[in-house]
């Protein structure tokens, strides 16, 4: 499995600004965080990315996006539809080849040497199958994350078979359906925002997005899967799960989601304790404790 | 191997199922101590839950059944008190550990029996209950609530669809779910209980349906009769409101979700909690509440959960509190996202989970139901059984069944359309008025299920075979087969397991149902645990109509012939019932639609028109303008505005009848409107109470020496015998039997009249202590041929009821003189003080429960002496029925009466004769006109002789002591401490033989100041100084609404007549008699251990029935 392109979804209406935010990285340079994304994906081999924004939105991103702006296709989601519908926008992009898809609101910090995307293309060309990033969750989070059910894989550490996927399941549907042997009570495996996608997935996102255009004003739609609930990656990886071989991992490396309250700062002070700067960054940490102690 | 323990091993069915009955019949003493020893050393190593917990009720039983019966009669122990105090605080195992150390010093007894067999007892059952808790907790899908413990940790959110308020002028929108309630064909001899489930899958089989009611008369047509709503509010409380129980409270804080007993809103909270609003994990989290609510459901919005059951009584056997638990969860569950869908009806795993759901919230609020009992979530009629614990499960390897059963609903192929109409066509259903507490026959039933006795292990065998026939009949549609087999199943396998499953009432019924319609009444259909509450009777459905009224008015003429002797907490109703198809079903209402039902704002708005409109919320506002809307509206049928008129306008208050009435109650009886006085200035200023009950704690108390005693349990010398007989022949006793108290334990506080209780089957039928003492009287009198006349002292409340019972009966046609000696005093509750109930709950050693219904207990105390602080301590209590507001001054009080009403006068007129009385409790069945004892009696020439038996862990409230060396009877309350009762051998059992002339002396009277009335009381009056008067607390009950009862503790006085033996110039002795003489029955829980331990039969033994 040769994965070359990579899509990125930036265009959820209060998160299409983040990807322009500007951050300091592990070696002391001052980049944007769609800077940093994009160095993350072609850290792991990928030589053409597709954007999904918002109309309108195209000049700033190409201003952030610095010296790859080469490598990058930015296609509009005109309608704000939800995430699979974004995914969607990239079908034509994707064509017939896996790729690898991000989410625009993440930044990702490896512990290894190898950065994140590229180890989870290496498992998705290992096993030649759609695979998931995935990290143990505590319960509360629940209500943020796509999470994941299934078994271990023979012989593999951090490998698991899925077998069912659901979007913000509740702690009930969790326990009684998403239980991984070997993890912690009250953790779960949810998406890490990083998938090796296939093709299937465009073809499964196209189906169930005219099924629900065609049921959108049935009661029983609406009720089943309440009312203006769009499509979502993991309805698309629920079907995936049950057709194809489909994988989840867990990476060595931690997320950010930059969307979050102080989700930004969470991130920078990430990137800057694992660089050139810590021992600056910590110095002034314990300055502002001391002084923030003294007041109290 | 040890017999007992290859019967638990064994997986030979023909082995295993054997009765421990038969194993110990032929065992010696010391044969069954050895065995004893070994399965106690058994259960100790025992890993298995199953064996440990059977090997626990073999011990009870032997303890408390076989052992006893081979100890030799004059066997004397003590109650260790150390063993007590494990007990009281629940350490079972140490309890254990320190009776069986004593046994070993001392050797057996049977007070020491007495203590193992509750000890083993109470561990069982503890051992089970905790079992059923762990797999409840351990129900995937349950167990992540116990995990949260903060509120920044909550995983669930509300769903979008109730916070959406469209252009934001309208209210939110309005969750509301209808769910019907479960009836049982059949539940295979209560095989519902979990541990039966759990350990007999196969054997644990229920048929049920769900219904809508109606009261007939009343409701249009069978609706489902729980409904509950559910909405966003713009306030962060959560608000529970109990539309039915007239109780609303906004909670702020979630310390306070978790205080059960503090308003009539336990159930609400106990579903809010299992539904996982607000999840079990967070008990002790000190947060306001709007912290939750802002993540679940958003900043500065709140919930609001309304639970509405259309006046369906307590007692219904219809489960209606575990299915309006199962509805509160399923609607929140459906605002969170745990079911699937949020509206329409439930899909079965989401069914499972409430049900799940709805055990955990039994188990939270301190409850307690079957498996069965969610089944009105589910739809039409199913059959719900035991599954076997498989691999994965969180029972596996622990208990051979699961927690939850499996249910298959059956379909049109399998009941037609036509066999359901058929059914709806035949059955009327009922609610009798009884609202009887089903728990202690569910703890029978367990135990009998674990000992095997053969009649029923049988029994069982042909439940099971029942709810087959049932089910055939379904199939063919047979409805009169139906009725066939439940009534089969009623008089057969379940009175066989349980006798007290029926009662006269039900009997009676039935009785007239038969003579009334003959073959057209096609049977009995008992509900749920125990008959007496709902039950179902099955006609013809040509007569079905008639019938329905003919029912309505026969239950209430019985229940007037019988109310003063059963517990009835209502009125009896017809229902009409229908048979729902569609289970529980939820709908979402926005926009104008958005009301909640009537009696919510009868409850609500005059609340909120106290307040300035400014304070009220937008959405308040707009309901307020919405319900003005409706009351203007010409064309509306007025029903909204004519019951919010009735809430907010005042009426004539009707309890100024009552307060009057009182008044002229206490006039009739004999009130002391001074002594009163004086007693409450006296309980207000601290003089009387009950820590000054208490002798003095110099006071020296130590046991009896053998001198003091005459021990006759090995029966008396011959000649003492002679001296009796001859005595009776004469014609000189009598018996007294006093029967003026209200049995306040035998009924907790019902205020019915013990003595007409019809609690026992004898000779196939029910009879009342009444009966049994006249009939055991007669039989002395005959076997000694010599007339003994017969007394019965009665009180404010017992008085009229034992004076028509007896004229309704003919006498019982007892052929000697039969006297009803009326109470001459009465006394007024009042309300308790709260240093007494702190006293009678933190001072005294009280019995722990399990955790949580500690906890439900602890906050209820907190609730009971808030209100006595807010109703005023020591102050009349009169809040209430006025004969609840009054009470027996205490059993002295009932042999002076017999002087001062002329009964003795009128006595000694007819008999002349007569020497000696025979006085005793109601309840002491075994007490008889036993010449040897009355022989001793003469011959000792003493004024009265206490009967005493040898005390057992029950016997408590006193004893024979020698205080200061003197001998004497000293009362529980006048223990100057817990322990010295365990120091005393001997128990008072109140049978007291009674020379007259000697009694008439100590009163400083004789035969003839009889005549005068004047000098009776004063005699009296200068007595009952020289006794002491005790301040008790007794529960009593007050009704309301649909068979709603509170538990309130009052205050009230007494003297006591074992007092009379601290009179230095009295005489007295102390006859040591048999235990099954001198027991007393003063719960109806020891009904079913004192049938099978032989007493029952003993006293039969002792009747002659005509």
């Amino acid at each position: 499995m040769d994965i070359r392109k990579a899509v990125i979804t930036a265009a959820a209406p209060d998160q299409h600004t983040l990807p322009l935010q500007r951050l300091v990285d592990r070696q002391g340079q001052d980049k944007t965080a769609l800077q940093l994304i994009v160095e993350e994906v072609t850290g792991a081999g990928i030589e053409e990315l597709c954007l999904v924004i918002r109309p309108g939105d195209q000049v700033s991103y190409e201003q952030a996006a610095g010296e790859h702006l080469g490598m990058i296709h930015f296609v509009d989601q005109t309608e704000p539809r939800g995430y699979g519908d974004a995914l969607l926008r990239a079908r034509d992009f994707v064509g017939d080849d896996p790729f690898l898809h991000l989410v625009g609101d993440h930044l990702y910090l490896s512990d290894s040497d190898t950065c994140c995307a590229k180890q989870l293309i290496d498992i998705a060309r290992e096993h030649a199958c759609a695979v998931s990033a995935v990290q143990a969750t505590r319960e509360n989070k629940l209500p943020d994350f796509g999470a994941v059910g299934g078994s271990h894989v023979a012989r593999h550490t951090d490998l698991y078979e899925v077998t069912r996927v659901i979007e913000k399941p509740t702690p009930t549907q969790a326990e009684q359906e998403l239980i991984i042997a070997g993890l912690r009570a009250g953790y779960y495996l949810c998406f890490f925002g990083m998938h090796v996608l296939t093709p299937f997935v465009m073809e499964t996102l196209e189906h169930l997005q005219s099924e629900t255009v065609g049921h959108e004003s049935t009661p029983a739609a609406l009720s089943s899967r309440g009312a203006n609930r769009s499509i979502t990656l993991s309805d698309a990886l629920s079907v995936l799960a049950q057709r194809q071989k489909y994988l989840a991992t867990e990476l060595k490396g931690t997320r950010y989601n930059i969307g979050a309250q102080y989700g930004l700062l969470i991130a920078q002070l990430a990137l800057s304790l694992t660089g050139r700067d810590r021992d600056h960054i910590l110095t002034e940490l314990v300055e502002l404790l001391a002084m923030r102690n003294n007041r109290a | 191997m040890n017999r007992l323990i290859d019967v638990i091993l064994s997986s030979d069915a023909a082995i295993r199922d054997q009765s421990l009955d038969a194993v110990c019949a032929d065992a010696s003493l010391d044969d069954l101590l050895a065995q004893c020893r070994e399965l106690d050393e058994f259960r100790r190593q025992s890993d298995n839950l199953y064996h440990r917990v059977r090997a626990l009720f073999f011990l009870a039983a032997i303890y408390r059944y076989h052992l006893p019966s081979r100890l030799p009669v004059s066997n004397t122990g003590l109650v260790p008190f150390a063993g007590h105090e494990h007990l009281l605080e629940r350490r079972f195992q140490e309890a254990i550990d320190c009776f069986l150390t004593d046994q070993e010093q001392h050797g057996p007894s049977a007070a020491i029996a007495s203590c193992l067999a509750e000890a083993y007892h109470q561990l069982a059952f503890q051992t089970l209950a905790d079992q059923v808790r762990r797999s409840v907790r351990t129900v995937r899908g349950n167990q992540w609530m116990f995990r949260i413990g903060h509120p920044d940790d909550h995983p669930l959110r509300i769903r979008r669809e109730l916070l959406n308020r469209g252009d934001g002028s309208s209210p939110s929108p309005l969750l509301c779910e209808r769910t019907s309630v479960r009836m049982d064909f059949s539940h295979s001899a209560w095989s519902d209980i979990f541990f039966l489930g759990m350990d007999f899958p196969e054997g644990a089989r229920v048929l049920n349906v769900s219904v809508d009611l109606g009261v007939r008369g009343r409701d249009d047509a069978p609706q489902p009769p729980i409904e509950t709503y559910l909405r966003v509010i713009d306030q962060p409380v959560l608000r529970l409101v109990s539309t039915d129980l007239g109780a609303s409270t906004d909670i702020t804080s979630i310390p306070e979700m978790f205080d059960f007993a503090r308003d009539y809103l336990g159930l609400l909270k106990a579903a809010v909690i299992a539904a996982g609003l607000v999840p079990p994990g967070l008990e002790g989290c000190d947060h306001p509440m709007s912290d939750l609510l802002s993540r679940m459901v958003g900043p500065g919005l709140g919930l609001e959960v309304v639970s509405k059951v259309n006046d369906i009584p307590k007692g219904s056997r219809l489960a209606v509190s575990t299915n309006l638990l199962g509805s509160l969860i399923s609607i929140c569950m459906r605002a969170t996202g745990q079911v699937s869908s949020l509206t329409g009806g439930l899909e079965e795993a989401d069914r499972r989970i409430v049900a799940a759901r709805a055990i955990l919230g039994e188990w939270i609020g301190g409850s307690g139901g079957g498996w069965q009992d969610s089944g009105g979530v589910w739809p039409g009629i199913k059959l719900i059984q035991g599954a076997a614990a498989e691999e994965g499960d969180p029972e596996h390897g622990i208990s051979r069944g699961r927690l939850l059963p499996e249910h298959t609903v059956f379909d049109e192929d399998e009941v037609s359309a036509e066999t359901r109409k058929r059914l709806q066509d035949s059955l009327v259903l009922v609610h009798g008025g009884m609202a009887q507490n089903v728990g202690p026959i569910l703890e029978m039933v367990t135990e009998k299920y674990l000992l095997r006795s053969e009649p029923e292990w049988t029994a069982r065998g042909e439940a099971m075979s029942i709810l087959d026939d049932v089910v055939e009949a379904l199939r063919e549609g047979d409805v009169e087969k139906i009725g066939s087999v439940t009534t089969r199943n009623f008089h057969g396998p379940l009175q066989t397991i349980i006798p007290w499953a029926t009662n006269r009432f039900t009997d009676l019924l039935i009785e007239h149902s038969r003579k009334k319609f003959g073959e057209q009444f096609w049977g009995f259909w008992m509900l749920g645990g125990m008959a007496g509450g709902g039950m179902g009777f099955i006609f013809d459905p040509d007569v079905k109509a008639e019938a329905q009224d003919w029912l309505q008015q026969t239950m209430s003429e019985t229940k007037r012939e019988l109310q003063t002797a059963l517990p009835f907490a209502m009125e009896p109703v017809v229902y009409d019932f229908a048979i729902n198809d569609r289970g529980s079903w939820a709908e979402l209402q926005a926009g104008d639609a958005a009301m909640m039902p009537d009696r919510y704002y009868g409850l609500l708005v005059p609340g909120w028109l106290k307040r300035e409109a400014r304070d009220l919320s937008p959405q308040t506002r707009w309901e307020l303008e919405q319900l003005g809307e409706t009351c203007r509206d010409s064309n509306s049928d007025n029903s909204t505005s004519r019951m919010l008129l009735d809430r907010m306008l005042p009426r004539a208050d009707k309890d100024e009848s009552r307060v009057e009435s009182l008044h002229d109650l206490l006039e009739t009886f004999g009130f002391d409107r001074e002594q009163h006085e004086q007693i409450c200035s006296d309980l207000r200023a601290g003089r009387v109470g009950l820590s000054q009950n208490r002798l003095p704690s110099t006071t020296e108390i130590t046991d009896v020496k053998s001198e003091d005693v005459i021990d006759v349990r090995n029966g008396a010398e011959a000649r003492y015998v002679d001296l009796g007989k001859a005595a009776i022949r004469g014609g000189e006793v009598a018996v007294v039997t006093l029967a003026a108290g209200v049995g306040s334990r035998w009924t907790e506080g019902a205020g019915v009249c013990k003595a007409l209780h019809p609690f026992c089957k004898f000779d196939g039928r029910h009879r009342n202590f009444l009966e049994v003492h006249l009939a055991k009287t007669r039989k002395s009198s005959r076997e000694h041929d010599g007339p003994i006349p017969h007394v019965f002292t009665t009180g404010y409340l017992t008085d009229a009821p034992i004076r028509e019972h007896l004229e309704g009966h003919q006498r019982y046609g007892f052929e000697h003189p039969l006297f009803v000696s009326p109470g001459r005093a009465v006394g007024l509750r009042t309300v308790p003080m709260v240093r007494d109930l702190r006293f009678a709950w933190e001072e005294m050693p009280q019995q722990v429960l399990d955790a949580q219904q500690q906890k439900v207990r602890e906050s209820l105390r907190a609730a009971l002496i808030g209100w006595a602080q807010q109703a005023g301590e020591g102050e009349d209590y009169t809040d209430n029925l006025p004969m609840q507001c009054l009470h027996p001054v205490g059993h002295w009080y009932e042999i002076p009466n017999l002087l001062r009403n002329g009964t003795l006068r009128e006595m000694l007129e007819r008999q002349p004769s007569m020497k000696y009385l025979l006085l005793h409790n109601i309840d002491t069945l075994g007490a008889s006109v036993d010449p040897g004892l009355l022989g001793l009696h003469i011959d000792g020439d003493q004024t009265l002789s206490y009967e005493v038996i040898s005390r057992r862990l029950e016997d408590r409230g006193g004893g024979l002591a020698r205080v200061n060396g003197r001998p004497r009877l000293v009362e529980g309350l006048a223990m100057p401490n817990e322990e010295a009762e365990f120091e005393l051998s001997y128990y008072n059992s109140m049978t007291t033989w009674i020379t007259i002339d000697g009694l008439l002396a100590a009163f400083g009277l004789s035969r003839s100041d009889l005549d005068h009335p004047s000098t009776v009381d004063r005699a009296v009056r200068r007595m009952a100084k020289r006794m002491p008067t005790y301040i008790t607390l007794k529960d009593v009950k007050k009704r309301w609404g649909h068979g709603q009862e509170d538990i309130f503790p009052v205050a009230q006085f007494e003297k006591l007549w074992g007092d009379m033996s601290a009179l230095p110039d009295v005489s007295c002795a102390y006859f040591v008699t048999p235990l099954q003489r001198g027991q007393q029955l003063k719960q109806q829980s020891q009904l079913d251990g004192w049938l099978r331990d032989g007493s029952a039969a003993a006293v039969k033994a002792l009747c002659a029935w005509s």
